[in-house]
């Protein structure tokens, strides 16, 4: 059987020491790992000329399926336009009015504070969705998913009171959405309100369904 | 390519989920050549690794809308080629046939910067990397063919540096067993 490297050899062949720093009796051993390295080999590998074009062709074509359009019907982005008219006599009732509607679909006891909730019917496809977060350490808090390209920047949740409690509400056309939270930047936070779905790579993203009576989280 | 080349990952990824699919061939262009050699020492085939480098960026095209960094892009790919690389190792030795160092493109005989016995050496060390466990044999690759440091691999794989310092070293001691078969 082979004797085995000696430690000092290993954190050779790693890099962490030079040939010298070896001890008299070890530099041959040493010598020896080394050609092993010396063997390694490191050259470029070429693939065919036409590999490019052999993705790409393979990219439009499924770029074409009917699949693939309909899910970015679903989660490309929209500009959503809302207009409100409101007489000046009326603006306060109305306003307290609101904040009941907002405070009645809010509320459900039975769930956590976390979460995507429906709020309402935003246009006439898409649906206003309250994302909330419980983290009162955080010192910035996002939203990021399939809806605005998993972009960090795109969705700041706001603080709600001095509860650690945060929340954005965000128009989603109708659909199912992946998301996460991104807290302090970097951190990803899956919904603890939602299951989450493994995202292929053995990470985990929250799923929200989007329909025209509200939202729901998977 | 032009402007197309300076744009970053993020830019690339935004614009092709945008709907621009042709700015997908700068993300083709930028690391078709990197991770072929990745894979290619980690399958011991160019075919293979020819394969597995189109796969994955293919599945990397269809699940684009799941990169949540689209600035890391590179290393969202680097994840799905090894997740096909162990698959294919696992599926070759479902069907009792491991991987096999014979393709001449990657311990190429003509090599003009070897002599003999240097081109022999390398010619035993591409058998003995294949007698690796995958494990084993990613982390030699990352760290000796691609010159990667135990933190840059260990954030790429998800894997502790102590762990994968533990996984090279017995790579070493078995690289050094086989060898001696091998001679």
């Amino acid at each position: 059987m082979t004797k085995t490297y000696h430690p000092l050899v290993k954190r050779l062949l790693d890099g962490e020491l030079s040939l010298s720093d070896l001890p008299l009796e070890l530099r041959g051993e040493g010598a020896e790992a080394l050609r092993l390295l010396g063997a390694v080999d490191r050259a470029p590998v070429g693939l065919s000329a036409q590999f490019e074009a052999r993705v790409m062709a393979e990219v439009r074509r499924r770029a074409g399926s009917p699949m693939r359009r309909f899910w970015r019907g679903l989660v490309e982005p929209r500009d959503i336009e809302l207009r409100l008219r409101l007489r000046p006599g009326i603006v306060w009732g109305a306003a307290l009015a609101a904040a009941a509607a907002l405070a009645l679909l809010l509320t459900r006891p039975s769930q956590a504070p976390e979460g995507a909730r429906p709020v309402r019917l935003a246009a006439r496809d898409s649906v206003y969705v309250r994302f909330v977060l419980y983290a009162p350490t955080a010192r910035r808090v996002a939203v990021a998913g399939t809806f605005n390209q998993w972009d960090q920047n795109a969705s700041p949740l706001a603080r709600v009171g001095g509860g650690g409690v945060w929340a954005i509400t965000l128009a989603l056309p109708q659909g199912h959405h992946q998301y996460a939270f991104v807290v302090d930047g970097g951190q990803w936070v899956p919904d603890p309100a939602a299951p989450g779905v493994d995202d292929g790579f053995g990470r985990r993203n929250s799923m929200v369904a989007v329909t025209a009576r509200g939202a729901r989280i998977l | 390519m032009g402007q197309r080349e300076q744009a970053t990952d993020g830019e690339v990824v935004r614009a092709v989920l945008a709907g621009d699919v042709e700015q997908y061939a700068v993300l083709v262009h930028r690391y078709r050549d990197r991770y072929a050699r990745f894979a290619a020492r980690m399958l011991g085939s160019l075919d293979a690794a020819e394969d597995a480098v189109q796969d994955a960026f293919v599945r990397a095209f269809d699940q684009l809308a799941q990169c949540r960094e689209p600035a890391k892009f590179a290393g969202w790919l680097f994840l799905i080629l090894r997740n096909r690389c162990f698959a294919e190792q696992r599926r070759r030795t479902r069907e009792g046939r491991g991987l096999e160092a014979t393709d001449e493109a990657i311990a190429g005989p003509d090599r003009p910067d070897g002599n003999v016995e240097q081109i022999e050496q390398a010619h035993a060390l591409e058998r003995a990397l294949v007698d690796l466990t995958p494990e084993q044999r990613e982390v030699f690759v990352l760290k000796h063919v691609e010159g990667l440091a135990y933190d840059e691999i260990a954030g790429m794989t998800g894997a502790t540096v102590a762990s994968l310092k533990m996984r090279m070293h017995r790579a070493y001691d078995r690289l050094r067993e086989l060898l001696k078969e091998h001679t």
